[in-house]
């Protein structure tokens, strides 16, 4: 097939009045393009006023993810083709995330998101002094492995869009993986005050474990795996 | 019609950085470690830093360990000087090469995850044009984290601005900068997400605004990098330094422009054209597709140049193919996973059954704003200003001279943002400058001018034709006619934008609004590359002139462009510095002039 018909119902807002509605977009595309593509596509062709976010598009940045579906994905590597066959219709609903405010269409204050990360303090709080004769610390391939796939986050939020455990009251998965990354990090030597934090109210106890997370990921992390680690204090 | 513009509030702090990502927050980190009193306001255009630019950088970054046996830091100033085409400042090459390790052990340190050796040390990798002995060698050289090196540096770079307590500023772009008196006194800054305009006065500017990819249509850079910090300090009446001297990756993969690895290559893959030949062996009948970046790059465009490319039909984009079908599966699976990935993920073939679509890609601007080794912004008479700082891609040192090494781009970004920050420091206490008068006119009047304008043009077509041009007419190959075609469209596409009407006219994350100004940046940057690119009748590093193919002693120095009216450009020259070579040290000769011959 070289094109397909494709109908797009896409959630919008307008600040101004306040007013969200939602617009149906019919377009014909090829099937290697991205949702991204699509949005750019609506812009030049139909409706120059569709606001929606995206940098690096691909992959890296995490700052196009919506809802597609109801399903929390970046819509720079959604290809056309995957899409009608993950879904199996030409039909897309597609919504911004829930995890932030909603700035204008599907443009969220990513700002507001970050601020749970932010709280999970994403650095070293107190790193450990070098030993001694030493210029940098030595980590063994091995030790590195046990958490080196979580260090691949991007905050995309997609896993806190998709967490059953209520985004509001657990701080969300990413988060809970900023703060379990630097405890197992053994260049971190302020654990006390991480751990606080992971078994606080809004902590990791909140997770309900369906998995949720590692399952919409779309860097494929076993958020869930970190998580349960945590839970079981094996950092 | 909307309401009256206006700059809603003025703030002040100690340090404005504009662009918060590699550079820029290392920048402000030194700023915090040092004097964790100051006030540093870190704007950045994407939502929040981590969202930079900086953290798509893939394979590493280049620093000689002191504890090398094998190398020196005199052969990685000799690999830039020579991957540079003799272009670079070699005072920066030298302050920068020297102070890279120092950059290796801060990100390790601050808790940056580097691949590690068996022995628990940070591992290294070979990187393209990174030598031991003058070229005798391959240089181990790169320390990387696994394929996601920028992400790394971004991370560890944000992590501790966070913690020194800078006040990140998102979804902001600068509009203009603030003079009195001939210091930088601040900015006018445009909160996107909140739809006002700003003045944020401060004792010290520091531009980090990276890089301006989108003047090309196929592009590894990001939707944001539209240049608009050159843009803005050519308004103010700086020049651009070197704007001609873009560099492309041969093998961006269609759609998106990302890349795919040179790696492909050296593992075997091999270019095809859609006859399927392996034209490699008709350009460079030794190297073939082993051959350096550019020369490949232009063998592919010369391909599809004379009809033996392949449309994409999806993209509208010519290509030709890589082959990687007879490599065993075990490279497919390991050694090339990433790249292999990416083909899956992005034009949905597999890279083990089928032929892959790949092209040239704009990838790097070794030209910007022209600083010295201290990363102060120099005017176009080579004099300080007082108060601006630039380092990262929007700024020109110049360190990559006419063609950037890979993994340099990252060195360099950490080395200056230090240095810069450095020197921030030791201005501080020379001067305190008071706000100047009419601060923020231009801007409203600028944003006013876009909202009242009637007529049927629209932002992205005029984009989109002008991404188009520039790949075309100013890429890769470069002749003088065509460049004077590409002069005069600009020049029409700047009168079209000028029919563009916004639609929206509330403020907050107004994308059209916003588009429509980085337009404007757009045109701004292009033609002051294409303007440099016609000056320049020689060929030099990444810039080449079918008409002048080869190297000429008449053009051995910087061009320095300015613009404060579209079109009408000043052109100035800053003489390259021999820093090394005159200091007749052990081994000056090889940082003579000589032929960059592979």
């Amino acid at each position: 097939m070289s094109t397909y018909s494709l109908t797009l119902t896409i959630q919008r807002y307008d600040p101004d009045r306040a007013a969200s509605w939602f617009q149906t977009y019919t377009l014909d595309a090829g099937p290697i393009l991205r949702f991204v593509d699509l949005f750019r596509k609506i812009n030049v062709e139909q409706d120059a006023t569709l606001a929606w976010a995206s940098s690096c598009e691909h992959a890296q940045c995490g700052s196009c993810s919506v809802n597609v579906n109801g399903r929390p994905m970046l819509a720079c590597e959604l290809l056309v083709e995957n899409a009608v066959e993950l879904f199996g219709t030409t039909a897309f609903t597609i919504a911004p995330v829930s995890v932030a405010p909603v700035i204008r269409d599907l443009v969220v204050d990513w700002e507001q998101a970050y601020e749970r990360v932010h709280r999970a303090k994403p650095y070293l709080i107190e790193p450990k002094e070098l030993p001694p004769g030493m210029t940098e610390h030595r980590i063994s391939p091995q030790e590195l492995a046990r958490y080196e796939e979580a260090t691949r986050c991007i905050n995309c939020f997609c896993c806190t869009e998709a967490c059953i455990s209520g985004n509001r009251n657990f701080i969300g998965p990413n988060a809970a993986m900023a703060g379990i990354v630097r405890m197992m990090d053994p260049r971190e030597k302020e654990k006390e005050e991480r751990l606080d934090l992971l078994c606080s109210e809004e902590g990791i106890y909140r997770c309900h474990t369906s998995k949720a997370c590692s399952h919409v990921c779309p860097k494929k992390i076993d958020v869930a795996h970190f998580i349960a680690l945590a839970k079981e204090g094996a950092f | 019609m909307g309401k009256k513009l206006q700059i809603q509030s003025t703030s002040t702090c100690d340090v404005l950085i504009v662009g918060a990502g590699g550079a820029g927050l290392r920048c402000a980190a030194l700023l915090h470690e040092r004097r964790p009193d100051l006030s540093i306001f870190a704007v950045t255009k994407v939502a929040h830093p981590q969202k930079s630019h900086t953290s798509t950088a893939q394979g590493g970054m280049a620093a000689v360990d002191p504890k090398d046996k094998l190398d020196h830091a005199l052969y990685h100033m000799f690999d830039t000087w020579k991957g540079g085409d003799c272009t670079s400042d070699q005072n920066v090459v030298k302050k920068i090469v020297e102070g890279g390790w120092e950059e290796v052990q801060w990100l390790e340190r601050k808790g940056i995850h580097f691949s590690r050796d068996e022995g628990g040390g940070i591992s290294k990798r070979q990187f393209g044009g990174h030598t031991v002995e003058f070229g005798k060698g391959d240089a181990l050289r790169a320390v990387f984290v696994a394929d996601r090196t920028g992400k790394g540096i971004m991370d560890t770079a944000w992590g501790e601005a966070l913690k020194g307590g800078s006040r990140f500023i998102n979804s902001t772009v600068v509009t203009e900068l603030l003079f009195s008196e001939g210091c930088c006194v601040g900015a006018v800054l445009l909160k996107a997400k909140e739809g006002e305009f700003v003045t944020v006065l401060a004792r010290a500017t520091v531009l980090a605004t990276g890089g301006s990819g989108q003047v090309f249509r196929i592009t590894t850079n990001c939707r944001n990098n539209t240049g608009d910090g050159l843009a803005v300090a050519l308004r103010a009446g700086l020049p651009v330094m070197d704007p001609e001297a873009v560099q492309f990756h041969p093998t961006g993969i269609v759609g998106p422009g990302i890349l795919a690895s040179e790696a492909l290559r050296s593992e075997g893959g091999i270019l095809r054209n859609k006859d399927l030949e392996p034209f490699m062996e008709r350009y460079a009948p030794k190297m073939k597709d082993l051959a350096p970046r550019d020369i490949v790059a232009r063998a592919i465009e010369t391909e599809i140049r004379e009809g033996r490319g392949i449309m994409n039909p999806d993209h509208q984009t010519e290509h030709v193919w890589i082959d990687l079908r007879h490599l065993p599966d075990y490279v497919h699976e390991v050694k090339l996973k990433e790249v292999a990935s990416f083909f899956k993920t992005y034009v949905n073939l597999d890279s083990r059954t089928q032929l892959c679509p790949v092209r040239p890609s704009n990838h790097y601007h070794m030209g910007g704003i022209p600083t010295n080794e201290h990363g102060e912004v120099l005017t176009a008479e080579n004099v300080v200003v007082p108060g601006l700082f630039a380092v990262g891609e929007c700024a020109c040192a110049s360190l990559h001279g006419f063609n950037r090494l890979g993994t340099n781009s990252l060195l360099e970004l950490l080395v200056m943002g230090r240095c810069a920050g450095e020197r921030v420091l030791s201005y501080l206490k020379e001067k305190q400058t008071p706000a100047p008068k009419g601060a923020g006119e231009a801007t409203l009047a600028l944003f006013a001018g876009y909202l009242e304008a009637q007529g049927k043009e629209n932002v992205a077509r005029i984009r989109q034709e002008m991404r188009e041009l520039m790949t075309r007419k100013v890429g890769v190959f470069r002749i003088e006619a065509g460049i004077q075609e590409a002069v005069a469209s600009l020049i029409e596409f700047k009168q079209r934008a000028a029919e563009v009407a916004i639609s929206v006219k509330d403020m907050r994350m107004n994308q059209e609004l916003l588009e429509r100004w980085e337009l404007d940046n757009l045109l701004d940057n292009a033609m002051t590359i294409a303007q440099g690119a016609l000056m320049r009748k020689e060929s030099r590093g990444a810039h080449f002139r079918e008409d002048y193919p080869e190297r000429s002693d008449e053009f051995q120095f910087h061009t320095l462009v300015s613009m404060t009216e579209f079109g009408k450009v000043g052109f100035g020259r800053r003489p390259i510095d021999m820093g090394i070579h005159d200091a007749k040290g052990e081994h000056y000769e090889q940082f003579r002039i000589m032929p960059r011959k592979y």
